[in-house]
């Protein structure tokens, strides 16, 4: 099985305090700690299941700046056997069918044919859920969208899609393809320390727009069918009654207005 | 498994145990979890049993308190066994996943709390902090300890710590979001070897540690003062733990409290300070010089202190413990001798001795309070 | 111009209600842009749904066929690649749902159309249309212009806004597939029902869940404690159930359950919309979270920005005193 991954590096921003740029136009990030998107370190794990399961290779791919080599020799240390890294700020990474388009030339240009990519269905900044189908798409391929468990079969897979309200829909789509994962498919492995270096060995080419063969009018943001025309904090708006006091307290108030108000 | 050069025998010394079993007549969660030290050791001779050894659950009990060690009449380390089998584990990738996010985050971001770097000092916030600098000379560099920066909890050490020093007029410089984990607990929980993750921190610590022209460095936490104390050979600078720091003060005078405290304080020896360090007068000290106090001792006090189960990973493990925790039975000794300070001098102690007292409802009759706290208190 | 085709979306014999919101906001947006609604239906056996959907769109257009009797995205593309092509509407809706993140981006990239996904709520200004989405979890809003020639697609968010009453009179028409032959690199195979444990959180009437925001397992205990005080049963997030602190069946949300209990206390959720919609049948929401800019305030009730490890123990002591 020849299987390709690909990986976003993103911002955890859970807990952190999203605030807009100067331009207006991005986020401060200069608090942000940034790791490997969820759905995609879930994707890397389930990529290294199946090599372990059927042998074959995992290639890495990445879109983003040195510091995502970080995670990328960790991906690479999990079962990965080479990586691609593109970087190249002319590319409008944050559309996605433009990342799709470059992913794919990516792909395309390591020459050999592939059974399956992997990637996470959505990432935890953009949530467009869009550029795993768009790279199917791209790639000439078939694809199943938010994968739960995945059975790999000779020359197909059936992919166990998750509903709403938790309903599996199972398809059966030939290979090659493009499959985007839901996070809980399984459990991402640790990589120690010492994998991670001895994964220093394996090959991480970094790629610019001409080594995708493309043109810098085919994926900048001129080349974008869409304009995002400013990043705004919404208002919260709130109707709710907010308890105040004592942390102690509020947990005793609200416990009163439970039973008193009938709530319970 | 790993190619080590040592075999697992030779690294651990094992032929050299006689299964006395002073280790687990000693070791402080025998009473409430599986774990059997002495039995591990001995299984551990046969190298094929390794990788079943490293899969019992009870190995993530141990909290690293060395009791054992300490007991131990042919003077081996028999909880370095438990972390060499937590390091199989490691190796295999097939951790917890808290365990694997602590492990993932201290590499990442410099802290096994999954907090950003960026964030470590937000505890400063409203506070005149002098922060250190490179090359300039500094008495005292604090080093505070990723759970006092992050945890809200115990960021009352550092905040207080700080009035402290603020007060008394002594040299002190802090480092800022550039301090990275002390790593003992990457150790405890296994990420070892020529190329483990402890090393590597060890080394990257080191290194950046150097860097400052240092009187001194003041270590928060008994974990942070064990490991750059004990584990980092190439650090040039003399490590203390901030008791000895404020024993100094007060004995210059340079600290002097105005305030009458009358309560009853009893001082919960953290293991890392006192069993593995042999610090056990300075921290009784300081607390014998607050105003209308009476201190009181545990039975169980200084070297036979009873571990809170905070250290050996025990943050980040799940365990399979049964029965009352430790910090429990510490804090009913604590109410039996009437005390309303439990003190202590240890983050991981605050923490695991504050659920303790709510676990037991007597939040009413005392409270768990770090020295640091406590003297913070009687300079207000 | 100014015609928009919403495509409609069914599931196991149901008209999912995304598909008259969408419907909704199109005819807001019809009326500014001057066009009208049409609602594409693909299906087999669903002349009821045509009729249903008629009452919300000025025009039904649907396929009956077998080859519809499931849902594939690759049948569906080939489908609106035609229909497109054919009637040239100003605007395509898909839903942001699990069907239509399958099929639109793929749609976008063989028709070339600008595309905006998980849009929340549509503009227009002078004429042109505006779509919304978020960024960062909801953190950060952003607005949209589209460059370039109609058609645009968008992926609409479910329970963005209530649908409206039915109260138009659609012309139906039904039409014949453009596809003729069954699509075999992607077949669909089967439905697996949701794993059903010992209880249904969707008929639970006062329910506790969790987030992210609990750290890790062993603070579960303190979370049962409150539970028992009021007997409720326990859910959660995606974070919890994904960290298996809950089995997969207490899952809220999108991709797990919606639930409609009296009382919903969310404890260290953070409320990214996944949940929320999984929440708003909800009587009465209680949130307790220390990030005062939680989205899950927004739909609140009670707000409590605090330390939920604060907060819950003493709230779950007074409870028991007080029902005894």
């Amino acid at each position: 099985m020849k299987t390709f991954v690909c990986i976003k590096r993103v911002p955890d921003t859970s807990e952190a305090e999203v605030k807009v740029d100067a331009s207006g136009k991005d986020v401060d990030s200069s608090k942000f700690s940034f790791d490997i998107n969820d759905a995609d370190n879930y994707a890397v794990e389930e990529a290294v299941l199946i090599k372990e399961a059927q042998g074959g290779t995992v290639q890495v791919v990445c879109m983003g700046p040195a510091d995502a080599d970080v995670m990328i020799r960790m991906a690479l240390a999990k079962g990965g056997d080479s990586a691609l890294r593109i970087d190249d700020p002319r590319i409008d990474a944050r559309d996605p069918l433009l990342s799709a388009k470059a992913l794919a030339a990516a792909i395309k240009g390591q020459g050999e044919e592939f059974d399956l990519v992997l990637t996470g269905c959505m990432s935890n900044d953009d949530g467009n859920m869009a550029t795993g189908v768009a790279l199917a798409e791209e790639l000439g391929v078939p694809h199943a969208a938010m994968v739960k468990k995945l059975e790999v079969e000779e020359g197909k897979i059936k992919a166990h899609r998750e509903l709403e309200g938790g309903i599996i829909e199972v398809v059966e789509v030939v290979l090659p393809a493009v499959v985007t994962i839901q996070t809980g498919i399984n459990e991402p492995r640790y990589a120690p320390i010492r994998g991670i270096r001895q994964a220093q060995k394996k090959e991480l080419k970094v790629l610019k727009i001409e080594d995708l063969g493309l043109g810098e009018d085919e994926v900048s943001a001129a080349a974008s069918l869409v304009e995002m025309q400013g990043f705004y904090i919404p208002e919260v708006v709130s109707t709710a009654e907010i308890i105040e006091g004592e942390p102690e307290e509020k947990g005793e108030i609200m416990a009163e207005k439970l039973v008193k108000g009938g709530l319970l | 498994m790993n190619t080590e050069v040592q075999s697992f025998i030779q690294k651990y010394d094992l032929l050299g145990c006689i299964q006395c079993g002073r280790c687990t007549g000693g070791c402080p969660v025998n009473t409430r979890t599986d774990l059997n030290v002495r039995r591990i050791v001995y299984d551990a001779l046969d190298e094929d049993v390794l990788e079943e050894l490293a899969n019992l659950p009870e190995i993530w009990d141990c909290t690293a308190c060395h009791t054992c060690a300490i007991r131990c009449p042919k003077g081996l380390k028999p909880m370095e066994v438990l972390v060499g089998l937590r390091n199989i584990l490691v190796e295999s990738g097939v951790i917890q996943p808290t365990v694997r996010d602590a492990l993932e985050s201290a590499f990442r971001e410099g802290n096994p709390w999954d907090k950003p770097r960026a964030m470590r000092s937000d505890w400063m916030e409203g506070l005149e902090v002098k922060m250190a600098e490179p090359g300039v000379r500094v008495e005292n560099l604090v080093f505070v300890c990723c759970t006092i920066a992050y945890d809200p909890r115990v960021q009352a050490i550092a905040r207080n710590m700080v009035k402290i020093l603020n007060k008394s007029g002594v040299d002190y410089g802090f480092l800022s979001t550039d301090e990275s984990c002390c790593a003992s607990e990457i150790f405890n929980l296994g990420e070892i070897g020529e190329d483990g993750l402890f090393e590597m921190m060890v080394e990257d610590n080191t290194e950046f540690l150097n860097d400052y022209d240092v009187g001194r460095i003041v270590a928060l936490s008994p974990h942070c003062y064990d490991a750059l104390k004990n584990q980092y050979p190439d650090l040039k600078a003399e490590v203390i733990h901030y008791t000895h720091l404020l024993k100094e003060l007060l004995e210059e005078e340079k600290l002097t409290f105005d305030k009458e405290f009358p309560q009853k304080i009893v001082y919960h020896d953290p293991c890392f300070l006192g069993k593995q360090n042999n610090v056990y007068d300075e921290p009784r000290y300081v607390l014998s010089q607050i105003p209308g106090a009476e201190q009181v001792e545990f039975e169980r006090n200084r070297e036979r202190s009873l571990c809170c189960e905070g250290g050996g990973g025990r943050m980040w493990a799940e365990t399979e413990s049964h029965g009352e925790r430790l910090a429990e039975i510490r804090a009913q000794d604590a109410k039996d001798l009437g005390a309303t300070i439990l003190a202590v001098a240890c983050p991981f102690c605050v923490l695991t001795l504050d659920d303790a007292i709510k676990a037991k409802g007597f939040e009413e009759e005392m409270r768990v309070a770090d020295i640091s706290e406590l003297l913070g208190e009687l300079i207000d | 111009m100014g015609d928009i085709l919403v495509l409609a979306e069914h599931r196991q014999g149901e008209l999912r209600e995304v598909s008259q919101e969408m419907l909704t906001k199109a005819a807001e947006l019809a009326a500014e842009l001057g066009g009208s609604t049409t609602a594409v239906l693909l299906g087999s056996g669903v002349d009821s749904f045509a009729e249903t959907l008629a009452g919300y769109s000025d025009k039904v257009l649907y396929i009956d066929d077998p080859l519809f009797a499931d849902y594939n995205s690759e049948k569906y593309q080939k489908v609106l690649v035609e229909l497109i092509n054919q009637y040239k509407p100003e605007l395509l809706m898909i839903g942001h749902t699990t069907q239509g993140v399958d099929l639109a981006p793929a749609l976008a990239v063989e028709m070339k159309m600008p595309f905006v996904a998980d849009v929340f709520d549509v503009q227009v200004a002078d004429g042109k249309l505006q779509p919304v989405r978020q960024y960062y979890q909801g953190k950060v809003n952003a607005n949209f212009a589209f460059k370039g020639e109609a058609p645009y697609l968008i992926t609409f968010r479910e329970a963005s806004l209530e649908a409206a009453e039915p109260s138009k009179e659609g012309q139906i028409e039904k039409i014949d597939s453009p596809l003729k032959e069954d699509i075999e690199y992607r077949r669909f195979v089967e439905y697996l029902e949701a794993e059903v444990g010992d209880v249904d959180i969707t008929q639970s009437e006062i329910l506790i869940a969790v987030g992210r925001g609990v750290k890790e397992d062993k603070n579960m205990a303190m979370i049962e404690e409150l539970a028992e005080a009021i007997n409720a049963d326990l859910c959660g997030s995606r974070a919890a159930t994904d960290a298996g602190w809950l089995p997969h069946d207490r899952q809220v949300g999108t991709s797990g359950k919606t639930v409609k209990p009296k009382l919903y206390i969310a404890i260290g959720i953070s409320g990214a919309f996944q949940h929320i919609a999984g929440i708003k049948g909800s009587k009465t929401i209680v949130a307790i979270n220390r990030d005062p800019d939680a989205p899950i305030f927004t739909v609140a009730d009670f707000a409590i920005v605090d330390d939920l490890f604060k907060v819950v123990p003493k709230m779950a002591e007074k409870l028991k005193e007080l029902r005894g």
